[in-house]
């Protein structure tokens, strides 16, 4: 009874979340150029023609430009404020806490017009800089999270030995905190890489053509011709996708495997 | 001449008081024990002796300097954590070598200490491993060689052996005091368990609800416990309360001849079971007797464990000889001790 209801939510949850996913993929490899079924037979034609085509391949070079230095920010920004808000007492910790999160929960279009404005006014509008700016704001918060989670995990009694046998505050943070909150970094970085690397809101909002992202490209792409050059670009952002996810469950595996030392 | 001077410290935790005027004078080389059950502010203590903790009033002096507000990294004191505290991402050399890389000493001369110290606590083989793949004992001595290795002014322990199993804890706590002996470090041990702190220490500070009771070697806290909770913590003791009246012991129909039995009023009089007999007859010279009943008797291979009645309600514990087998449960027998064993708390 327990086995079957577990196989049929399962089973139906993988449907759910992944069906629509599995039906559209297989037409990358159509040689029709119509996004129908039945197919007409195997090709690696479209991905050429994507990696053939500037439009498609500034794309994505910009997206991944943009990703790279919205996680370096990220990282730098949330990782910092994680590690000086476990410094703090536990009122304020909450209400930092709290502040650091709330890019997450205000709505994505509020936001992206909050920075439209605001790059608008500074004189950024469609730069790179406004679009890194704008995507590690983003990401920080999910930084923030995970090297706040992997801090208050390590045993504090590693600080106070650290400190007992004679090292500075700084020496202990970069020799014992650091290489221990390690995961907690990179997962973090992840999360920030692959929200930038598919945001499409906040891009649509900020990107000028010379700087358009791949999500944005792919929603134009969508709207002018539909060829399978558009499955083959999903294909290869969920896969970019899907590989950060294997990269984070390890890491989170080794990370498990570190605290519990 | 003390080296560490514990002053008056009083420590509070929001309105819960830790530390009720906690002085101790604590002399170069010492080996002292903290004794004290759960939640006597054993550990309070000591953060404050390591620089965790502020004090709330008092000072604490190191060779006649105050160091009450010196933060840890400077004081050179080498801690034992209840965990071990080792670092997980480094090998035990490194581990052990990590406070000699804070200080900046050449290389050469950390490999050589490191070295040393690993043989000290005989780990030369596991030098490359890291803590987690060593036994708990293992990681204990790496935790001690880490602590040591810097020579510091002062080790302080917090419970080291509470993790291991009690044959290893008996041959770590000989392997400690053996290492206290070869480097005349001073050490501050903290611990729950009597046998422990007996074992080790040259001097036991007894804590209680954040006080000390009592400060002194294993000898004085078991023969002249200041008050009834050192007689009770440190080693078994026979209570029996009652009061003093015309310069004689009096609990209920027992009624007894003591030295020191002069001030009037309410006391424990204290009786160790190995200072008591079970005596067939109402015996010999210079001795008390009571008259009791044994209530249970326990053959131990050792000796011989017999609880005896006196009385409806008082119940002693005594140690007996095991050689000639046990006296049968039941059996009417007299309790013989002589009154200069007998200590009267207040
Ligand atoms: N950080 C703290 N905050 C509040 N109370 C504490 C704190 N640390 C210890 N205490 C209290 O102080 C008392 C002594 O604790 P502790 O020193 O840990 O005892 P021990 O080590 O002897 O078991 C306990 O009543 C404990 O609840
Ligand atoms: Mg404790």
């Amino acid at each position: 009874m327990a086995r079957s209801i577990f196989w049929i939510s399962t089973v139906l949850c993988l449907a759910f979340l992944a069906l629509p996913l599995l039906l559209v993929l297989p037409l990358a490899f159509n040689t029709s150029s119509f996004l129908t079924y039945p197919m007409e037979g195997f090709t690696f034609a479209w991905f050429g023609e994507v990696f053939g085509q500037p439009s498609w391949t500034k794309a994505i070079w910009n997206s991944v430009k943009v990703a790279a230095g919205a996680m370096a920010l990220a990282v730098l920004i949330g990782g910092l404020a994680a590690t000086g808000v476990t410094l703090t007492g536990r009122v304020l910790q909450m209400v930092l806490s709290a502040l650091f999160v709330s890019p997450v929960v205000v709505p994505s279009i509020v936001v992206a017009v909050a920075f439209a404005y605001a790059f608008g006014r500074a004189g950024l509008s469609g730069s790179y800089a406004s679009l890194v700016l704008a995507h590690a704001i983003l990401g920080a918060p999910l930084v923030f999270l995970s090297v706040l989670t992997s801090l208050r995990g390590l045993d504090p009694d590693l600080d106070r030995a650290a400190a007992s046998m004679g090292a500075s505050r700084l020496h202990r943070f970069r020799h014992v905190t650091l290489p221990l909150a390690a995961p907690g970094f990179l997962a973090g970085a992840l999360f920030a890489f692959i929200t930038s690397f598919d945001e499409v809101v906040v891009a649509l909002f900020l990107a000028a053509p010379e700087s358009t992202t791949l999500p944005i490209a792919l929603f134009s792409g969508l709207r002018d011709r539909l060829q399978p050059t558009i499955v083959v670009v999903a294909l290869l952002l969920s896969l970019v996708s899907l590989l950060f996810l294997l990269a984070m469950g390890q890491m989170q595996k080794r990370g498990a495997a570190a605290s519990r030392n | 001449m003390s080296f560490i001077e514990i002053q008056s410290v009083n420590k509070h935790y929001g309105a819960v008081q830790a530390l009720y005027d906690v002085s101790l004078s604590i002399a170069k080389g010492e080996f002292v024990t903290l004794l004290g059950p759960s939640g006597s502010g054993k550990t309070t203590l000591l953060k404050i002796l390591a620089g965790f903790d502020p004090v709330t009033s008092g000072t604490i002096r190191m060779a006649g300097r105050d160091i009450t507000s010196v933060p840890p990294e400077r004081r050179n004191f080498g801690l034992v954590f209840q965990g071990y505290a080792l670092f997980p991402h480094m090998t035990v050399a490194d581990n052990i070598a990590y406070p000699l890389k804070v200080r900046r000493r050449p290389r050469g001369e950390i490999a050589e200490q490191v070295r040393a110290m690993l043989d000290l606590v005989q780990l030369g083989k596991f030098a490359n491993r890291k803590p987690q793949e060593l036994s708990g004992g293992q990681q204990q001595r790496v935790a001690l060689a880490r602590a040591l290795v810097f020579r510091p002014d002062l080790l302080l322990l917090d419970e080291p052996m509470s993790a291991l199993d009690k044959k290893l804890r008996f041959d770590l706590q000989e392997e400690l005091r053996d290492i206290h002996r070869r480097l005349g470090t001073t050490f501050i041990n903290v611990t729950h368990d009597q046998e422990e702190a007996m074992h080790m220490s040259d001097s036991i500070a007894v804590m209680n609800h954040g006080q000390i009771e009592q400060f002194g070697p294993a000898f004085t806290l078991y023969r002249q416990p200041a008050n009834r909770f050192v007689a009770g913590f440190v080693g078994k003791s026979n209570l029996l309360e009652g009061r003093i009246a015309q310069g004689r012991f009096q609990a209920g129909d027992i009624v007894l001849s003591l030295p020191g039995a002069a001030a009037e009023g309410r006391v424990a009089l204290m009786l160790r079971p190995e200072d008591v007999e079970l005596a067939q007859a109402p015996v010999e010279g210079g001795k008390a007797a009571l008259p009791a009943e044994v209530v249970s008797a326990t053959y131990t291979g050792d000796r011989a464990i017999y609880t005896a009645a006196v009385g409806p309600e008082a119940r002693f514990l005594v140690y007996g000889s095991a050689r000639t087998g046990l006296i049968p449960e039941g059996s009417r027998v007299h309790l013989a001790f002589d009154p200069q064993d007998c200590l009267l708390l207040r």
